[in-house]
Order: structure tokens, then C-alpha cells, then sequence
């Protein structure tokens, strides 16, 4: 076993790294307060950062960036999934506002199953980065528990009535369709019975609802569907099969953890026990300081190699669901290890939110104290991940 | 007490009178604080003056303190009964910015302070005609008390002070501080005097209101000194005593502290219950999960373990013994407690748990100031290991 990148790998790292440190604002680190591994700080603090944000997302979007995962004869790079897995590493180490969930889960999903009207219909788009899309999976009565969902689609001639609410819809104000799961068999099977279903947010009966978060940030929606006539070929693939594609879009979520954030994290944390002091020595001489780092610097490492091993087993054609689980969770659980340490290392300081006032590394750790509540929830919370790693990967009884 | 006449565990530490006591604070809590708390958090401050005269008028304010200064002259069990029921509201904030008035900024005075002092200053915080800040914290001395830098200078008959102070709950309220500055430049715990300081003086300044994480009813600021000339008679106690002096007004505090600890915990733990019996998931309510009761039945556990310790520690109170060791090892496991149960209860409520409208999130914001409000976690294991002499 060598843990070594191949020459192709390195040159598209540096090529990469390259572009990112040329197209985001010099100043960009001492503005970006995303926490490893949180959902709920994607909105930005200032007008100026969200231009930032959004020429940044043009940049990559013009220079082909955003698509270097998909095959080659859709305008990607046919990446594997080492430099896929490279890609996500590098831009979230730079905190890149880089995640388009069009880009790398739905477009990927809808070229391996969707039909051929469906590649026609939204391939182009996305790729232009002209349509973006939120996920409507989570409804108030299921969550980790997917197969519940009651969101119905009825077929009535070439068109689908949808009726029914889905929450916890990230950036669904932000985007212009939905890709949203709906039953269309009542009486089916609960794995068999549901689709797929692309909605336009502008169609008459979609209504939008802000939730604000415990950050006091607009992030999560509620969204209702009171008899959404939506066009019959925005069913992704096949009827009732969207269960199954919702582990194939899963496959492309598998390596989008955040990894490099938690060494961002770490390294910035790091820095500030280095140039702080505190009764006459530096923080980071405090041996409980220097015991709370070392610990999750180990941990870091540990999160890293669990990465690249998930890329390689996808790159050896496996579907590493139990690996997975455990980086998900190992991850999520490290971005509340990594909050729960700033804070004690911050102290009073801890308590400060605003920057303006003083607050140190930018006001990140009591942002990232309620931040990191969300990582070990959403996408399955980590009690399902255990189940997972249970079940499918000891062979455990589920009952 | 006879034991034939007991028939709950409640019954063994509280009476009938303290029954009394138990239910018109929970009444005022209701009918006064409730109605109006997500307004208060919402914006960030509560009308304090307003309040604390309600409070007053109903002898909240001084339930421990002599009747000749507006006290109710009553023991450490109605003490606790008060910071019980305090608890009960819905989040931190309002029960720490109560707490300041009544166990951080006055005890030292009524321990320590003249008869003047007390007549001008302790009986209108007792009535509630004034609102209080304890002033100690600096920007660059925490729970490292002694690296304070804010100065008081003998000018004839008066104390010249100079400095800042900051985290002050109540700040930019207060009618007066009872503030902590350095007398002398000696090295040592005898260089520091405890003074009251008017807050209309020239020369005091608000700096700044606080955004915080947590706590959001109560006010925050910083404070800022320049050259507050206050009358000698401000002094509480003998000049260089002020640091052994507010080393007793913290164990009011820190004590003040830990009833919070399991009362708070034990809320956050029925709410979550009501939730997760309502939630189904794999065809079952949550609630039914061994894994999840057994998470709760872990803290229900080290619930009662802390409320047990606190009644100890009242019971060493009434009995005149020293419980600095147990106060420490209280408020340290009241932060452990707290934080644990916001933590663990949240991740319960799933996705709604990560919604500001959940009140799990208040409670979850506000949980971490017990581990830094009063001496941080780190310093109450400075006390304890110092006790122990190690």
C-alpha cells in the first residue's frame, strides 16, 4: 500500500489550487465563517460577499470547473473519483463558495438514469449553471426515515398533481427547481412506490416558506405543494423507481464532508492558541489546550484516510455504503468535537458573536457551536449512521 | 420534622411555608415573565427597572437578607426554593440578570459593606428601586481575578477609577456596580478594594452592548472608567480586602448557579419527551427507542445526583459549615450537566432542533454560560485541586 497521488493527480491538484487562489478575493479567509461540516451558515453576512460569492461560482462555472466530474461528451473531465475526491478537499480547505449541488449530485444522477428527454431537459442547464436545484426529500413526518414520506404525485394525462409539504429544504428560495421525491403508487411497496420529479418553483400552488435557523440564518425552507401541475417528462428515469435513485445520487454526496474545512479549522485554531496569551504565556502552553488539539489533530488524520479510502473504493467500482456511514459520521462528530473545543479554549471570549466587538477567529466558534448541531442531523443523523455500520457492516440482526 | 408525616422525597427538606414561597414565585414567573420572554429575547433587553420593582414589592429580592434593610430574613431552603422556581423560565438570561441583583453585586455589601452603604444602596436593590452589576471581569482578566488592571486612587476624600470592565450582565441598566479595582501595586491578593459605583457619575461610559451567543434577554456591555470620582465612603469594607472579600461574594454566585443545573436540564428533558412521543419513525414513536431512553435515563440519573449535592450543600449552609469544595464540584457539574442533556436533547429533535423557533435552541445557546459566567469550568477545577491539596 502506498498513500502517495499519481503525477495526474498531483498536476490536476496544483492546477486546481492554482485557479482557486487566483479567483477568490485575497481577503476571502478573513471573511468565509462556514463551519466543517454545518448546513446552516450558507448564507453570506454582507452584500459584498455574496457578489463575491456568486463571480466566484462564475469563474468556475466559465472555466469549466463545476462539471470536471461529469463524462467527457457532456463538456466534463470524466474525473476519477481520487480527483473528484481531490476537488472536494481543495475547495473546502480554501472554503471556497463553491457547492452546487446541480453540478455534483443531480446532473451526475440524471446521466447515469435518467432518460434521454431528461438528459435534453436539464443537462445543459445545469452544466451553465443556469439551473440550480434544492433537494426535497425531508417532510415534517420523515427524515431519516425517507420511505415514510406522503407528498403524493398523481398522474393525469401528461401532467403530475403533487400535493403535499417538504421541510429543512436548503437554499430552496436560492434555486429555481426542485428535485423532490413524491409517491406515486399508494398501495405500493414503501421502496417501490416512489419518483423523482423536477419541479419549477415559479409553478402555480408552489409555495415557499423561510425557516431561520438557530445561527438566526435563512437557510432551511418549508415548502407546500397545493396541486402542482407539473409537466409528466419532468419524471426523472422511471416511475416508482426513485428510491433507487436516490442511492445513486447518494453515491455522489458520499465524499462531500467538508474535509478540508476541518484542517482549515484546525490550523486557524491552532494559530490563534500560537499568537494569544493568556496570563503572561501563550494559550497554546496550556497543557489542556495542547491535550483538546492533539486529540482532534489525530482525529483530522483519521477523517482524511477514511476519505481517500472511500474514493478509492469508488474508483475500484465498489459502493462503500458502511465506509460512508462511518466518515459521515466521524466527520460530523469531530465538527461538534472541533466547536465544543473552541469554545473551551476561547473562554469568555467564547460568548462573542460580532467580529466588530472583538470576537476572536471572526466570531467562527459560537457560530460553529450551532452550526455543528446540524451536521449530526441532517442527511441522516448519527444514530442512523451506527445503524448502518450496524447492520450492513458487522451483520448485525436489525431487530 | 416526623417521618410518619412525609410522603414525598419533597417532603424531607421543604414545609408547608416554603410551599408558599415556591408558589408565588412560580406565579409571578407565569404571570409577569412568561407572556413577555420571546419579546425580551427577541430584542435583546428587558425592562429591568420595571421588573425588579415587582419583584421587590413582593420581597423577592431580598428573601435571605435582615428585615431592617427590606429583607425577608429567611433561610438558605427558601433561598433555594427562589432559585428553583427561577429555573423555571424558559431559558438562561432572565434568571442570571435576577441572580446578579440578588447573589452577585449585594452580598458583599450586606456582608461587608457600612451601615451608610447599606442604607443608600443594598435596601433600594432589596425594593427594587435600583438595578445592580457586579463589576470584575476585565478584557484581559477572566476567571484569573488577580490580573486585574482597572485602578482606584486615594484622592483626598475620594477614589479616582480608571479602566475598563467587560462581560457585565445588567450593564447598561445598572443604577450602580459593585466593581473590583486595583488599590495598590503590590503583588499578592491584598492590593484589591471592592467599591460601589454610581453609574451617573462623569466619566462612566456604556462602551458597548454585547451580541452574544446565548442569554439574549439580558444585557451585556462594556464598561469604561475615566477618571470616576467616586466618595470614600463607597468603599466596601477595609481598603486591599476587596479580592478576599468578592472570593465569598463568588460562592453566592457560583452557588446561585446550580439549581439551574438540574432544574433546567429536567425541563429540557420533559420537552423533549413531549416531542419524540409525538414523532414517529420506522413505524414507532422515538420515544420507544431503547437507545433514546436510555440516553435519557442517563442524565435523569446525574440529574439527581446534582440536586442531591445541592441539597447537601444547603444543608452544610444552614449548618454554618465552609462548602467552597462543594460549590465548586455543584457549579462544574451543573455545567456538564446542562450542556450534555442541550446537546443530546437537540440532536432528538432532529431537523426542528436546528430551528431558532425551537425552544430547545434557546436552551442550547445558553447552557454554555455556566461553564464561563462566575469562574470557568478550569478554575472550579483549580479550587477543587487546591483543596484537596494537591
Amino acid at each position: 500500500m502506498e498513500f502517495q497521488f499519481t503525477e495526474k493527480e498531483l498536476a490536476f491538484r496544483a492546477e486546481l489550487e492554482e485557479f482557486i487562489k487566483s479567483a477568490l478575493p485575497p481577503d476571502w479567509q478573513e471573511r468565509a465563517r462556514s463551519w466543517p461540516g454545518g448546513y446552516g451558515a450558507m448564507e453570506y453576512d454582507s452584500e459584498q460577499d455574496r457578489k463575491d460569492a456568486e463571480s466566484f461560482k462564475q469563474k468556475m462555472v466559465d472555466e469549466g470547473w463545476f462539471t470536471v466530474s461529469w463524462p467527457k461528451e457532456y463538456g466534463g473531465r470524466g474525473l476519477s473519483n481520487m480527483e473528484q475526491a481531490i476537488y472536494f478537499e481543495r475547495t473546502s480547505y480554501y472554503r471556497a463558495p463553491s457547492l452546487n449541488i446541480a453540478t455534483a449530485i443531480m446532473g451526475p444522477t440524471i446521466l447515469q438514469i435518467g432518460t434521454e428527454e431528461n438528459k435534453e431537459d436539464w443537462v445543459p442547464g445545469i452544466a451553465k449553471g443556469e439551473i440550480e436545484m434544492w433537494l426535497g426529500y425531508s417532510e415534517p413526518d420523515a427524515g431519516s426515515d425517507l420511505a415514510s414520506i406522503r407528498t403524493t404525485a398523481v398522474r393525469e394525462g401528461d401532467e403530475y398533481v403533487l400535493n403535499g409539504q417538504k421541510i429543512w429544504s436548503s437554499l430552496a428560495h436560492a434555486s429555481n427547481y426542485g428535485w423532490v421525491i413524491a409517491r406515486t403508487d399508494p398501495d405500493g411497496h414503501r421502496h417501490r412506490s416512489v419518483s423523482i420529479i423536477v419541479v419549477d418553483n415559479n409553478t402555480p400552488g408552489v409555495a415557499i416558506r423561510p425557516l431561520i435557523n438557530i445561527i438566526g440564518v435563512h437557510s432551511f425552507n418549508e415548502v407546500f405543494f397545493d396541486n402542482v401541475r407539473v409537466p409528466a417528462r419532468n419524471l426523472i428515469g422511471q416511475e416508482n423507481m426513485g428510491f433507487y435513485y436516490l442511492m445513486t445520487a447518494l453515491d455522489f454526496e458520499r465524499l462531500i464532508v467538508n474535509i478540508g474545512a476541518f484542517k482549515h479549522g484546525l490550523e486557524m485554531l491552532c494559530g490563534y492558541v500560537k499568537r494569544t496569551e493568556r496570563g503572561g504565556k501563550p494559550l497554546g502552553a496550556d497543557p489542556h489546550v495542547r491535550r483538546k488539539l492533539a486529540e482532534i489533530a489525530a482525529r483530522v488524520e483519521i477523517a482524511y484516510l477514511f476519505y481517500w479510502r472511500t474514493a478509492t473504493l469508488l474508483d475500484q467500482g465498489k459502493i462503500p455504503s458502511v465506509e460512508s456511514s462511518a466518515l459521515k459520521l466521524v466527520t460530523t462528530e469531530l465538527s461538534r468535537m472541533l466547536a465544543n473545543a473552541s469554545m473551551e479554549i476561547l473562554g469568555p471570549y467564547s460568548m462573542l458573536m460580532d467580529p466588530a466587538q472583538g470576537a476572536p477567529m471572526n466570531g467562527m466558534a459560537p457560530r460553529g457551536y450551532l452550526d455543528c448541531i446540524s451536521a449530526t442531523i441532517g442527511a441522516g443523523t448519527s444514530e442512523i449512521q451506527r445503524n448502518i455500520i450496524a447492520t450492513r457492516g458487522l451483520g448485525l440482526p436489525s431487530k | 420534622m416526623t417521618t410518619q408525616n412525609i410522603k414525598t422525597a419533597d417532603q424531607m427538606y421543604f414545609t408547608k411555608e416554603h410551599d408558599l414561597v415556591r408558589k408565588s414565585v412560580r406565579d409571578f414567573v407565569k404571570k409577569e415573565i412568561a407572556p413577555n420572554l420571546d419579546e425580551w429575547e427577541e430584542t435583546g433587553e428587558t425592562p429591568l427597572h420595571e421588573l425588579f420593582k415587582k419583584m421587590g414589592d413582593l420581597g423577592f429580592l431580598g428573601i435571605r437578607y435582615d428585615p431592617k434593610y427590606g429583607g425577608q430574613g429567611l433561610d438558605y431552603w427558601y433561598e433555594l426554593v427562589f432559585l428553583e422556581e427561577l429555573a423555571h423560565i424558559q431559558g438562561l438570561g432572565l434568571p442570571v440578570a435576577i441572580a446578579v441583583q440578588t447573589h452577585m453585586a449585594t452580598p458583599a455589601i450586606y456582608e461587608f459593606g457600612s451601615e451608610y452603604l447599606k442604607e443608600t444602596y443594598l435596601v433600594p436593590a432589596i425594593a427594587g428601586d435600583m438595578v445592580t452589576s457586579i463589576a470584575v471581569t476585565e478584557p484581559g482578566a477572566g476567571s484569573d481575578v488577580s490580573a486585574l488592571a482597572t485602578t482606584a486612587k486615594k484622592d483626598g476624600d475620594h477614589y479616582v477609577i480608571n479602566g475598563s470592565k467587560t462581560y457585565i450582565t445588567n450593564g447598561t441598566q445598572a443604577d450602580y456596580l459593585t466593581l473590583l479595582a486595583r488599590t495598590s501595586d503590590d503583588p499578592g491578593y491584598h492590593s484589591f478594594s471592592l467599591f460601589v459605583v454610581p453609574t451617573n457619575l462623569p466619566g462612566f461610559q456604556v462602551s458597548k452592548k454585547l451580541d452574544k451567543l446565548g442569554m439574549r434577554s439580558s444585557d451585556t456591555a462594556e464598561l469604561f472608567f475615566d477618571d470616576v470620582r467616586i466618595p470614600k465612603e463607597n468603599l466596601i469594607g477595609r481598603e486591599g480586602e476587596g479580592f478576599i472579600y468578592q472570593m465569598q461574594q463568588f460562592q453566592h454566585e457560583r452557588f446561585s448557579a446550580i439549581p439551574g443545573g438540574y432544574i433546567v436540564a429536567k425541563d429540557i428533558i420533559d420537552l423533549t419527551i413531549d416531542y419524540i412521543k409525538g414523532r414517529v419513525v420506522f413505524g414507532k414513536p422515538l420515544i420507544k427507542r431503547e437507545l433514546l431512553q436510555h440516553r435519557l435515563a442517563q442524565w435523569l440519573t446525574e440529574i439527581e445526583c446534582l440536586k442531591s449535592l445541592t441539597y447537601h450543600i444547603v444543608q452544610m449552609k444552614m449548618a454554618g459549615l465552609e462548602c467552597t469544595r462543594e460549590i465548586s464540584m455543584g457549579k462544574l457539574k451543573a455545567a456538564k450537566v446542562l450542556q450534555g442533556v442541550a446537546a443530546d436533547c437537540i440532536q432528538m429533535f432532529g431537523g426542528m432542533g436546528f430551528m431558532n423557533e425551537a425552544l430547545i435552541t434557546r436552551f442550547y445557546r445558553d447552557a454554555r454560560i455556566i461553564s464561563v459566567g462566575g469562574g470557568a469550568d478550569e478554575v472550579m477545577c483549580q479550587v477543587i485541586a487546591r483543596l484537596e491539596g494537591f
